[in-house]
Parts: structure tokens; C-alpha cells; sequence
């Protein structure tokens, strides 16, 4: 009964559920968080009437009362305190020459376990070294053969433009350059027919081609 | 002229009176220099009051508060400090004292004053199984057996505190015992043997 209590929310979907669900949830007490119920609005309690004497003795002897509780918990928790600190001090001396020991104990492990740390730094530290040297001399000679295509690359150019450098057009041979495309005019003009005929020039007379089969081509 | 009749609707309470703004918004100078007086603390023998000393109003909220200072006398101690009121001025429960009256409320607490005092006594006796108890718990763990079985009382702080607490050494005038003590309505004990 009491678990159903817990789990099941209130909630009016469950009147329509098991009746013996219901009764346990609906115990006679709404949940804290609703408001107060419509029949009940206008309740007004009533106020409990204690004559002023009783309410007089009462507070006096529940003050007397509280006063010896307070009183009786501040001593246990006093003598609680005062028995921790007697039963350590006692203990005192054993507890450091234990702590020493301890001490010593965890020392030796440290330095043990710091040895051997050490060992595998310093295996690590070699292959790493030689990882970065093997990466940076790749590096290095990657560099020396781009630098060297550069140079070849640069040279071939070299050659072929001082090849060229014989048909330049110098002052010298300027006079000459002038007389000799004076002499042979080039016409670039073209037309094409539909066959893909091609006609040079623009005032020559249209030069056709030899036979039929030359077009087809 | 008819006579108006209040008819009250709802839960009672114990407070009587107005709120703080109600007394001090309606006053000249806002009440500074007048004494008024909370009528929970009316219950107590001794006379208890404040003299208003300073106001700040606030805002008007649905719960109209007004931050006052005053000089506080609770059951006719007359606290070092001045005392601020803020969070509860809002609370019907405060009563402005007239003029003519005010002479009284001094004259009563001038009156407490010539009363012998009342000092609250550091230490208490311990019941009396408990003492027995010690004693066979302190054989038993090898301590020092305690003689005199008295324990410090633990007192709460309170600014308010009505009776001083004995200073070491000092005699209380009153005691605290285990037994039923000094009724404070003898009428409920008619024909009943005390001790």
C-alpha cells in the first residue's frame, strides 16, 4: 500500500482506474501543493482558548525544561570533545613513529617508481630525437630538389630564349627587318566556305582546292 | 447619528493595532520623538517601547513598509543600540502612546529599575540519574571523577535578553532545579504537596 502511495501521482485519470488504487491515493489528504479545496474556503478553524495561568505554568515549566536539555546536550558534547583530544594526545607518539614510517615507506615506493619513469623518458626521448632528425633532414633535401628544378628549370629558359636571340631584330638589322616586310606583305585575312574550304587573303583571288577529296579531308 | 458597527469576517489574530506606515505616514515630522509600542510585548510585566529616532519611507507596495530607527526599551532595558525596524512595520500590531501618556511608560520603567535585579545563575545541577550515570561512565573510562556534578547552562544570545547572566563567581538570585520549582499560577496546584 504504502509503495502505490508513493509512486501514483495525484491525478483524476486514476478515478477511472482500479477503485482499490484510488482509495489508498485518496486517503482522506490532498498533496501540500494544491490549494485548498473548494468546501473548505470558508472554513475557519477554531483557535485553541488556554487560560492565561495554565499558559503561564506551561511556558514556565517547558522553559525549565529546555533549559536543562540545552544544558545536558552542551555537556555530553563538551566531554566528547575534551575524551577526542585526551584519547590523541595519548596516542601521539605512536601515531608518529607510525606516520614515519609510512612516511619512508611511500618515499622508497616514489623514487622507485621515479627510477623506472626515467628509464622509459629517456628511451622515449632518443626515438623521438631521431624521429625529428629523419623528419627535418626529408624536410631539408625536399627543399634542395625543388631549389634545384628551379635552377634547371630557369637555364632550359635561358637556353632557348639565347637560341632565339639570333632572329631578334637589332638596329643594325633594323633598315633590313623594315625592307624585307615591306617586301613580303602577309595578308592573315581568311574566309571559309561551307565545306571548310579555306580562302587566304582578302584581295588575292580565291585559291580553290585541287580536287574534292582534299575538302573532305 | 447611527453607530457604526464593525462585523469582523475571517480568521482572528493576535495582533491589534496598525501597521507602522499607518502611524508614522500620518504624523508631523514623520513621528520622530513620539514612542510607540508593539502589543505582542504587551504581555510582559515590565513596560516595553520605542522611541522613533529616524524614518526613511518606501515604496507603496502591497505591503506598505516604512524602514524606521529607534531606541528600543524591551521589558524595561533600554537596549546600547538603535534598532531598526523594516521588516516588520508592515505588521497591524504597533500602537502610537500619547503625549500624556508617555510620562507613565517612563515612570514604569524608572520603577523597574529600583526592583532588584535579576541574574541568571552560569551552572546547573544534574538530574539525578545522570549523575550516576558519570559516575560509573568516568570509572569505567579511567577519568577524574567529577564532585561537584554541575553543568554550564548553554543560554542563547539575544540583544533582547531580559535578566543578565551571573559573571563567574558571581551569586544568580535565581536557581534553576530539577524539581517542579516555584509555580507560576499557584491556583493550579491548590491541594497538591509541592516537593
Amino acid at each position: 500500500m504504502s509503495t502505490l502511495h508513493i509512486i501514483i501521482p495525484y491525478s483524476a485519470v486514476f478515478k477511472k482506474l482500479d477503485p482499490r488504487l484510488m482509495q489508498c491515493v485518496l486517503a482522506h489528504r490532498k498533496p501540500r501543493w494544491l490549494p485548498v479545496a473548494k468546501s473548505k474556503i470558508y472554513r475557519i478553524p477554531k483557535r485553541p482558548v488556554v487560560p492565561e495561568d495554565e499558559r503561564r505554568e506551561l511556558m514556565r515549566l517547558n522553559n525549565n525544561y529546555n533549559t536543562y536539555m540545552r544544558a545536558i546536550k552542551q555537556f555530553y558534547r563538551d566531554e566528547m570533545v575534551k575524551e577526542q583530544t585526551t584519547s590523541n594526545s595519548a596516542t601521539s607518539e605512536m601515531s608518529l613513529k607510525l606516520d614515519a614510517e609510512e612516511w619512508a615507506r611511500c618515499e622508497e615506493l616514489n623514487g622507485k617508481w621515479n627510477a623506472q619513469v626515467s628509464l622509459e623518458r629517456e628511451e622515449r626521448r632518443k626515438i623521438q630525437l631521431a624521429e625529428m632528425e629523419e623528419y627535418a633532414l626529408a624536410r631539408m633535401e625536399a627543399k634542395d630538389k625543388q631549389l634545384r628544378e628551379k635552377i634547371e628549370k630557369a637555364s632550359e629558359e635561358i637556353r632557348i630564349q639565347k637560341e632565339l636571340s639570333a632572329t631578334f631584330i637589332t638596329p643594325e638589322k633594323l633598315d633590313q627587318a623594315i625592307e624585307h616586310a615591306l617586301a613580303n606583305p602577309v595578308d592573315y585575312n581568311f574566309a571559309i566556305d561551307l565545306q571548310g574550304g579555306r580562302y587566304e587573303g582578302r584581295d588575292s583571288p580565291p585559291v580553290l582546292p585541287k580536287n574534292k577529296d582534299e575538302i573532305l579531308q | 447619528m447611527t453607530e457604526k458597527i464593525i462585523k469582523y469576517v475571517g480568521r482572528t489574530t493576535d495582533f491589534k493595532g496598525k501597521t507602522l506606515w499607518e502611524i508614522v505616514g500620518s504624523l508631523r515630522n514623520l513621528g520622530v520623538g513620539r514612542i510607540i509600542v508593539r502589543s505582542t510585548f504587551e504581555r510582559y510585566p515590565e513596560a516595553s517601547f520605542m522611541k522613533i529616532v529616524k524614518v526613511e519611507t518606501c515604496p507603496d507596495e502591497e505591503r506598505r513598509r516604512v524602514r524606521v530607527w529607534v531606541e528600543k526599551t524591551f521589558r524595561g532595558k533600554k537596549l546600547p543600540k538603535l534598532t531598526e525596524i523594516y521588516r516588520t512595520s508592515y505588521k497591524p500590531d504597533y500602537k502610537l502612546i500619547p503625549k500624556n501618556e508617555e510620562e507613565q511608560l517612563l515612570a514604569r520603567v524608572a520603577e523597574q529599575s529600583s526592583k532588584p535585579e535579576v541574574v541568571l545563575p552560569r551552572q546547573i545541577e544534574m538530574p539525578p540519574l545522570m549523575k550516576r550515570f558519570i559516575i560509573n561512565d568516568h570509572e569505567k573510562k579511567g577519568l577524574e571523577v567529577i564532585k561537584d556534578f554541575m553543568m554550564p547552562i548553554n543560554f542563547t544570545y539575544s540583544p533582547n535578553r531580559a535578566h543578565r547572566i551571573a559573571e563567574p563567581g558571581e551569586k544568580a538570585t535565581v536557581e534553576f532545579a530539577i524539581d517542579l520549582g516555584k509555580p507560576a499560577s499557584p491556583s493550579l496546584y491548590e491541594g497538591v504537596p509541592l516537593k
